[in-house]
C-alpha cells in the first residue's frame, strides 16, 4: 500500500469566530497594520496580524465571552485594559498587546488561576497539551502566593461517560464547554451551577455526564482548555504523536476528522475545523465510536467453503479469489452471464465501489449491478433527475445558515445527521421559522430554544398528499414565484402542473381526512413556506421509503420552483443521505440502468467513451435491480452474487424472502470487516478494509468529495479495491492500477461531473463539490444557480396514490422505523462500541392509548406482527407518536426489525416501503429471543 | 398458469407503475419507456407471457403497453 500521506495540518486557534462583514477595517497591532473584516475582535485582528495574546476562555469556534480577563491590551485613547476577545476593531485603532502593566496583570490573573490547580504537569494526562500549562509559561509566571486557603483540588471525577472523563479538580470554569455545548452542539446539556467560589460545571442540574441530556458529541472534551474533560483513549495511552486527516465513514455528513495516533495506534478522532462538511463539530460516532475498527470480531483472513452448513476454511487471497472466480464462471457457463451480479456499497470509497461496478459490467458482462441506495435514495434519483436534471442535492450545508424558512421532511436531523443537526439548530435559534413533516415529534419540534412554528404530524404513507396541499395553497393564494417560473422553468409543464394542483382534490380541507392533518394547519405552514423569504427543503428516509416515494421527491422539486426557492444560498431541495457515501455510490455508476455521472447505458455515445477505455464491448439493457435480483433466485434464474460491505439479510425488507434468495444461489461472495447475517449464505469471505485503512474519496450529501486517507494499514493485507480487482483478472478481465489515485483519474476522465477531480486537487482544496470541470475548476456548491442542470426546470403532476399497505382489523397499527443517534443503520459497527450504554436493544415506541388498550406497559415484551412475519422487542410508552402508529429501529439483528416490514417498495426504483408496515402487537415473553 | 414470486412481484410492479404514471395522458407509452429504462428484457419478456396467460392479473394500461411493444 501506499505510505500514509500525512499533509500540513493548520492548527492555529485565532480566539474568536470570523467576522462576516463584507467591509474591512485597519488596525496597527503592536505597530504592524492588519486588514480585517468589521466586526472583526482585536485579539482575531492579533492572530491574523502574527500576535497571539493570551487568552484561556476564549476559542475560535466560539462567541467571544470575556471571563479569564487574561487577553487584556493596551488601546490608545481608551482607559483601562479591555479584553480583546470582546472588543471589535475599529479604524485606525492602534493597540499594545505587550506592555509591563499588561504582564503583571496577566501574571496576576495566572497566578490565581494556578493557586487553585494541581501542580501535577508532569503526570497529567494533558502534559504537553494543555493551554493553562501554556499561558503560565506565555506569562512567566514563576511562583504562587496563594498556597493556603480554600480550592477544589478535592474535586472528584466524573467517569460516567464511556468515552471522555471529567475531572473537576482541573475545572477553571472558563465556560468554554458550556459554551460549545450551547453554541456549537445546540444541546445546553451544560450549565455553570451555583455563583462565585461555588461556581462548577454542571450536566442536566448536576448529574452525571451519562446520566444528563449530553448526546456525547465531543464538543465539550474539544473545547476544554485544560485536562478537565478528556478523552479517556489520551488518558490511557497518552497525548498523540502524528496526525492523518481523514473523513468519518458514518452518515451522509461527512465530517472531516484529524486522526491522531501514537505510531499505528489511534488515540483519538479529532473534527477538522477547517473541514467543509462539519467545521470542527462532531457526534458521537464519529468522534467515538470507532473501536469496531480493531474488534476481535474483525475477519481479516479470506474465508470459503463448499456449502453454506459447513464450516468456513481460512485461505490465502488467491484461493479464496480462485474459488469464488470458478464458481462464477462454473454459473456464467451453466446459466449465462446475466445469473450474475453485484451490489456496490455506500460505506466504501468511490474508487471501491468504481471498480466493482466495472468488474460487473466488464468482467462479469452483466449490468446487474445496484447499490445499496436502492434501499434509501433511488428516489432522489429518480425524482430529482426528471425535474432538476440531476441526482443530487442542491446546496452545500453552509446555505442553511441563510434560510429563512426550514421545511424538514421525513428526516430526523439531529439523530440521524447530527452535525448538521446542529448546523440547523444555530439557524433556528437565530429565528429561521421551522415546518417539520413527520408522524412522530422529533427532537426538532421541541427542544432547547426551539420549536417548530408548524408541525404536520401526519399518518404514514401520506407525504404526497400534504405536500400536494401546501402546493395547491400556495398556487390558489397567488404565492407562485412567478418571474422565477417564467425565466427558468419550463412553462408548459408548469401550467398543467397548475391545473393539476389546483384541483379541488388537492385542497387541505379534502386532504385532511387522509393526511390526518388538519386544513388549518397545512394553509399556515404553506404561507410560512411561500412567504418568509428563503424557503430551504431538506428531506430523508421518510421521504423516499415509500410507494411514492419518487413521487414525493418531485413534489418537493414543484414546490421549491413554484415559489423560487432554488439556486440560491438559503433556499433548496436537499436529500440528507443517510450513508457516508451514497452520494458517491450513486455517482460512481453502481445503478444498473446507468454509468457513472447518471448516464443510460443505452447512451451510445457514453457507451462508446467506456467501451474505448475499457476495451470491452458493454450492454445497452439495464441490468436488474437488487430485488429483481433476489426474485429472480428465489425463481432459479439469478445464481451468484458479489455483495460489497452490504449485510442484505438484515437490512433488506422482507428477511424471509431474502434468506429464501441468498440460500437458492449457488456463489454468495461477501465482502465485509464482520461475519454478518448475509454471510450466513455466503460461500466466500473476502475481508474488508475499515475506513482507517482506506485510500480514496466518499462524497457526501451536499456533493463534497473528501479524501478518506489510510491511518493504519489494511488488516487483510489488501486494499478492497485490491481484491476487486484481482477477482476480476480471475474472471478474465484485468483491471491495472498503482493506487487509488488512478481509480480516481479513470472516473475523473469518463465522468463529466468529475472531470476536474483528482487527488492532487483534493489535497489543494481540502474538498471538492461536484460537478467540477473547466466551467467550475474548484467545484460547486449550489447547483441550478443560472439554469437546471436539464435546461429548464420541468414541473411534474404527482397525483396522491395510497400505498396498498393500510392498517387492517388484522393489523390496525402503522409501523414506522428509523434510527438513533447512538447506533447506525443494522449496528455492525456501532453494536461493537461503547455506544451499546445508551441503546442495547432496538425499542418499539407506542402511544399510551394504543399500549393500554392491549394491556402493555412500558418495559413490557411484545410480539410485533406484520403480514410479512413476527419479532419481538420491548414496548417503549411514547408520547413522540401519535395513536395508531408505532416506531422502532433496526440496529440489532436480534430484533431483526426487517422481519415484518414488506416487499412493497416505490413504483418508479423498488425502494422498499419501510416507513409503512400494518402491525398488530400484543403481550410476549422474552425467551424467544434469547434474553 | 401458477404464477411464482418473481412472476407476482412483476405484475405488482407493473400495475404500480401504470396507477402512479404522474401524467395521465397516454399512459401505455410512458409505462413502455419506463420499462425500456429500468427493467431488463427478460423482466419484460416474463410480463409479456403473464399478459398471454393472465392477462386479468394487469391492468388495462399495462396490457396496452404491452401491445404498443409488438
Amino acid at each position: 500500500m501506499n505510505k500514509p500521506i500525512e499533509i500540513a495540518i493548520e492548527d492555529i486557534d485565532l480566539g474568536t469566530p470570523a467576522a462576516l462583514s463584507d467591509s474591512t477595517v485597519t488596525v496597527h497591532i503592536d505597530g504592524q497594520a492588519v486588514e480585517v473584516p468589521a466586526g472583526t475582535s482585536v485579539m482575531r485582528a492579533a492572530s491574523l496580524a502574527g500576535t497571539q495574546i493570551p487568552k484561556l476562555c476564549a476559542t475560535d469556534s466560539l462567541d467571544a465571552f470575556g471571563s479569564c480577563r487574561l487577553c487584556l491590551v493596551e488601546i490608545e485613547g481608551r482607559k483601562g485594559t479591555p479584553a480583546s476577545c470582546t472588543t471589535p476593531c475599529q479604524e485606525g485603532m492602534s493597540v499594545k498587546t505587550q506592555t509591563p502593566r499588561l504582564d503583571k496583570l496577566r501574571k496576576g490573573v495566572m497566578e490565581l488561576y494556578i493557586s487553585d490547580h494541581p501542580l501535577d504537569c508532569l503526570t497529567c494526562s494533558a502534559n504537553g497539551d494543555c493551554e493553562l500549562q501554556d499561558m503560565a509559561g506565555v506569562v512567566g509566571l514563576r511562583s504562587v502566593r496563594y498556597e493556603e486557603g480554600s480550592n477544589h483540588l478535592e474535586a472528584g471525577k466524573d467517569n460516567s461517560n464511556p468515552y471522555f472523563s471529567f475531572d473537576a479538580s482541573k475545572c477553571i470554569v472558563c465556560s468554554r464547554c458550556v459554551r460549545a455545548c450551547s453554541e456549537v452542539q445546540g444541546t445546553f446539556a451544560l450549565t455553570i451551577a451555583a455563583r462565585g467560589f461555588e461556581s462548577k460545571v454542571s450536566p442536566s442540574e448536576e448529574n452525571a455526564f451519562l446520566d444528563s441530556e449530553c448526546v456525547s458529541c465531543g464538543a465539550c472534551v474539544q473545547a476544554c482548555p485544560t485536562a478537565t474533560l478528556q478523552e479517556k483513549q489520551v488518558i490511557d495511552l497518552g497525548v498523540p504523536t502524528r496526525k492523518v486527516k481523514t473523513t468519518c465513514a458514518y452518515c451522509g455528513v461527512g465530517c472531516s476528522f484529524v486522526a491522531e495516533l501514537r505510531g499505528d495506534e489511534l488515540v483519538r478522532m479529532v473534527p477538522d475545523k477547517q473541514g467543509g462538511a462539519n467545521a470542527g463539530h462532531s457526534c458521537v460516532k464519529g468522534r467515538f465510536a470507532w473501536g469496531y475498527a480493531t474488534h476481535s470480531d474483525r475477519i481479516t483472513r479470506p474465508l470459503v467453503r463448499e456449502t453454506t452448513d459447513s464450516e468456513w476454511r481460512e485461505v490465502d487471497w488467491p484461493e479464496a479469489i480462485a474459488f469464488a472466480a470458478d464458481r462464477f464462471k462454473a454459473i456464467q457457463q451453466q446459466h449465462g452471464v446475466d445469473a450474475l451480479g453485484g451490489i456496490t456499497s455506500s460505506r466504501c470509497t468511490n474508487e471501491e465501489v468504481y471498480v466493482v461496478q466495472k468488474m460487473v459490467r466488464a468482467a462479469l458482462r452483466t449490468n446487474n449491478v445496484d447499490t445499496c441506495a436502492r434501499v434509501c435514495h433511488s428516489p432522489t434519483g429518480y425524482g430529482l433527475k426528471q425535474t432538476f436534471g440531476t441526482s443530487a442535492g442542491t446546496q452545500d450545508f453552509a446555505s442553511v445558515q441563510q434560510a429563512d424558512v426550514i421545511m424538514v421532511i421525513g428526516a430526523n436531523p439531529t439523530d440521524a445527521h447530527p452535525v448538521f443537526g446542529s448546523r440547523m439548530k444555530r439557524r433556528l435559534r437565530e429565528g429561521a421559522k421551522l415546518i417539520v413533516i413527520d408522524p412522530r415529534s422529533i427532537d426538532l419540534v421541541q427542544s432547547p430554544h426551539i420549536k417548530a412554528t408548524e408541525h404536520l404530524q401526519l399518518q404514514p404513507g401520506t407525504n404526497v398528499a400534504v405536500v400536494n396541499a401546501l402546493a395547491h395553497v400556495i398556487a390558489t393564494e397567488g404565492w407562485i414565484d412567478e418571474a422565477f417560473v417564467q425565466e427558468r422553468c419550463d412553462v408548459a409543464s408548469f401550467n398543467a402542473w397548475r391545473r393539476f394542483i389546483t384541483l379541488a382534490e388537492n385542497s387541505p380541507e379534502n386532504l385532511a381526512e387522509i393526511s390526518g392533518v388538519p386544513a388549518e394547519m397545512i394553509r399556515s405552514a404553506a404561507a410560512t413556506y411561500a412567504k418568509a423569504g428563503n424557503g430551504a427543503i431538506y428531506y430523508g428516509l421518510g421521504v423516499t421509503e415509500h410507494s411514492q416515494g419518487s413521487t414525493m421527491v418531485m413534489a418537493m422539486a414543484n414546490l421549491a420552483m413554484a415559489t423560487g426557492n432554488i439556486g440560491r444560498n438559503g433556499v433548496g431541495v436537499n436529500p440528507l443521505r443517510g450513508q457516508n457515501n451514497v452520494q458517491g455510490a450513486c455517482d460512481m455508476g453502481s445503478f444498473p440502468h446507468e454509468f457513472s455521472g447518471y448516464r443510460h447505458v443505452s447512451d451510445e455515445t457514453v457507451r462508446e467513451q467506456f467501451t474505448a477505455l475499457w476495451g470491452v464491448d458493454l450492454r445497452e439493457e439495464p441490468g436488474m435491480r437488487i430485488p429483481n435480483m433476489l426474485d429472480a433466485a428465489v425463481s432459479g434464474q439469478f445464481r451468484g452474487m458479489y455483495i460489497q460491505g452490504e449485510d442484505i439479510a438484515q437490512s433488506d425488507p422482507n428477511s424471509q424472502h431474502v434468506a429464501d434468495a441468498l440460500s437458492a444461489m449457488d456463489c454468495v461472495v461477501v465482502q465485509d470487516l464482520f461475519l454478518n447475517e448475509t454471510s450466513k449464505f455466503a460461500h466466500v469471505f473476502l475481508p474488508g478494509t475499515s475506513f482507517l485503512e482506506k485510500d480514496g474519496t466518499f462524497t457526501n450529501a451536499e456533493r463534497r468529495i473528501n479524501r478518506v486517507r489510510p491511518v493504519v494499514p489494511p488488516a487483510s493485507g489488501l486494499a478492497e479495491w485490491e481484491v476487486t480487482c484481482a477477482l476480476s483478472k480471475a474472471m478474465g478481465y484485468s483491471m491495472d492500477y498503482a493506487n487509488a489515485s488512478e481509480i480516481m483519474d479513470e472516473i475523473a476522465a469518463l465522468t463529466p461531473t468529475f472531470a476536474g477531480v483528482s487527488f492532487d486537487l483534493l489535497d489543494e482544496l481540502g474538498s471538492i463539490q461536484w460537478p467540477c470541470n473547466e466551467q467550475a475548476p474548484e467545484g460547486t456548491p449550489i447547483m441550478h444557480a443560472q439554469r437546471f442542470v436539464r435546461g429548464e426546470g420541468q414541473f411534474i403532476t404527482t397525483p396522491y396514490v395510497p400505498t396498498d399497505e393500510r392498517s387492517t382489523r388484522k393489523f390496525p397499527l402503522l409501523l414506522t422505523t428509523g434510527r438513533i443517534l447512538s447506533q447506525y443503520n443494522v449496528g455492525a459497527q456501532t453494536r461493537r462500541t461503547n455506544n451499546t450504554v445508551w441503546h442495547a436493544e432496538d425499542i418499539l415506541e407506542i402511544h399510551e392509548a394504543d399500549a393500554e388498550l392491549r394491556g402493555v406497559s412500558d418495559g413490557d415484551w411484545i410480539e410485533v406482527a406484520s403480514r410479512a412475519g413476527s419479532t419481538r422487542m420491548r414496548a417503549h410508552i411514547s408520547d413522540d407518536i401519535p395513536a395508531g402508529v408505532v416506531y422502532t429501529t433496526f440496529h440489532h439483528p436480534v430484533s431483526g426489525t426487517n422481519v415484518i416490514t414488506t416487499d412493497n417498495s416505490d413504483w418508479a426504483t423498488n425502494c422498499p416501503e419501510y416507513k409503512v408496515t400494518a402491525v398488530e402487537i400484543r403481550p410476549s415473553s422474552a425467551i424467544a429471543v434469547g434474553v | 398458469m401458477t404464477l411464482d414470486y418473481n412472476q407476482q412481484h412483476l405484475i405488482k410492479m407493473a400495475n404500480q407503475i401504470a396507477g402512479n404514471m404522474p401524467t395521465r395522458e397516454n399512459v401505455p407509452a410512458q409505462i413502455v419507456q419506463h420499462m425500456a429504462q429500468f427493467w431488463t428484457p427478460p423482466m419484460r419478456a416474463d410480463l409479456k407471457k403473464i399478459a398471454e396467460n393472465k392477462a386479468e392479473s394487469l391492468s388495462d394500461e399495462v396490457l396496452a403497453a404491452l401491445a404498443l411493444q409488438d
